[in-house]
């Protein structure tokens, strides 16, 4: 810690260092390669296969426009047929730049206006889904960094825009707790909310779940307790983190399997939490084994990066 | 080695994340859907109450070719999916002619299908007794509209 080169540390310069290692933690750059190239390409499936109706929008009449308050102080007019195809065509070829790490800030801030472009018509119609937010914010992040091309390089950088990620994953889940109690207080987790989602998006599983008694009252106070305990995943470590991150992938392949909601925008946001710079160590190392002996230089290079002191084993930031 | 911010690089980053944050909490304590994103994260988040009951929306139609049908509330298929007229319900019931745009929406997007000359706004209603829904659910039609021209619905597809 930098604090350390002073001789007596004041509780002011104290609480700055505590600040700044919370909130902008030495992270390998590698972790923000491949959180670019997955999330970029997320964003690409997103538009072509999950968020799709945006581009239905255009073919709305103007009527039934009711735009986002985001929409209307930046005077974006109302979607129409050419508008959208315009808004996808920049938001994919932007994206794919950005995932291979061409142009890392430029194609990355087009590709997240061109996203927020997207995000905002898909909820301008009086219909907002909680789960892009997340992924927001990762797009609004991630071309703060700039390059990432030395993976084993940490950078504090790096380490803010893999936190802003994080907390903004944990805001779905901690502030849609809250929004719970705002709207329903504690009878949400004593009513019938998921008899109501399962009967209006319903499968055979569903049936065979309510056919348990209090079963849904259970899962719902187990929901509400997941989602206020949230906050906590920013401060584990190791197999704890691992198993409060495996924790929300089940519910989200819960949900889906019984109401066909997968919140897969906030799911891939949840691998700023995994140590991903291991992935191109792993490779180099893979690579290098593969031409052992025949490529002298590479299997320096190899033995030169496991040299180091092992920033990327760190699980967390 | 670590590459460190400087102050500058760290202050301007602190603002903007405590910034987000602050908006963010404003909005789920008393904000509302207009201001995504920072809006309340709402989805589910109302209590249902346990001899309540369930409404499930849709829109039917009779169309040129004189056939009764479901309108496909789907990205695919109006442009406009099911919690979209859900959220606009009050809008369709004071005024049934803004279902008008959903024949034009249908028109603009199966241009060779038969057009759509009346829309009923239905809503379907399950009862619940303790948790449970009881008996099979009511249909209610809240709103109808007769396309004055159906062959350009709100002047379409000329």
């Amino acid at each position: 810690m930098s604090a350390a080169t002073t001789p007596r540390p004041t509780p002011a310069t104290r609480i700055a260092g505590a600040w700044r290692s919370w909130w902008a933690p030495p992270v390998a750059l590698g972790r923000i390669a491949v959180l670019r190239f997955v999330l970029y390409l997320f964003v690409v499936l997103d538009a072509l296969e999950i968020t799709t109706w945006p581009l239905g929008h255009g073919d709305v009449p103007a009527e039934l426009y009711r735009p986002l308050l985001l929409r209307r102080l930046l005077h974006l007019p109302a979607p129409t047929e050419a508008s959208v195809r315009v808004v996808l065509v920049v938001l994919v070829v932007s994206a794919v730049v950005a995932a291979v790490g061409r142009l890392p800030r430029a194609a990355g801030w087009v590709c997240a206006l061109a996203y927020l472009a997207w995000t905002s018509n898909a909820f301008s119609y009086s219909k907002i889904d909680h789960d892009h937010v997340a992924l927001l914010v990762a797009l609004l992040v991630l071309p703060t960094v700039g390059a990432a091309r030395e993976p084993f390089l940490r950078s504090e950088a790096a380490g803010w825009a893999v936190r802003c990620v994080q907390v903004a994953a944990v805001c779905t889940y901690f502030f849609a707790a809250m929004a719970k109690m705002r709207f329903g207080g504690w009878d949400w987790a004593n009513g019938a909310i998921f008899t109501w989602a399962f009967s209006r998006r319903g499968s055979a599983l569903t049936d065979a779940l309510l056919a348990v008694p209090h079963l849904v009252v259970v899962m719902q106070w187990g929901v509400l307790a997941a989602e206020f305990l949230s906050p906590v995943m920013l401060w584990l470590r190791g197999r704890a983190l691992a198993a409060a991150v495996g924790f929300w992938l089940v519910f989200h392949l819960g949900t889906y399997l019984t109401i066909k909601i997968h919140f897969l925008p906030t799911v891939v946001c949840l691998l700023a939490f995994a140590p991903l710079e291991r992935l191109p160590q792993a490779w180099r190392t893979r690579r290098a084994g593969r031409g052992g002996g025949v490529s002298a230089p590479g299997a320096r290079e190899v033995s030169s990066a496991s040299e180091r002191p092992r920033p990327a084993n760190r699980p967390t930031p | 080695m670590i590459r460190r911010l400087p102050r500058a690089g760290l202050l301007w980053r602190s603002l903007v994340a405590v910034a987000f944050l602050a908006l963010l909490l404003l909005g789920t304590l008393q904000g509302n859907d207009d201001r995504w994103p920072f809006a309340p994260m709402s989805q589910y988040a109302f209590a249902v109450h346990l001899d309540g009951e369930i409404r499930s929306t849709s829109i039917e139609a009779v169309t040129t070719a004189g056939v009764r049908t479901v309108v496909p509330l789907t990205p695919g298929g109006v442009g406009l999916r099911r919690a979209e007229v859900e959220g606009q319900l009050p809008r369709f019931v004071a005024d049934p002619a803004l279902l008008e745009a959903v024949a034009a929406a249908y028109a603009r997007r199966h241009p060779g299908r038969p057009r759509y000359v009346r829309l009923e706004l239905h809503q379907s209603v399950s009862r619940l007794v303790a948790g449970v829904v009881v008996g099979a659910p009511q249909d209610v039609v809240l709103a109808a509209w007769d396309v004055p021209d159906p062959q350009h619905p709100a002047g379409c597809c000329r």
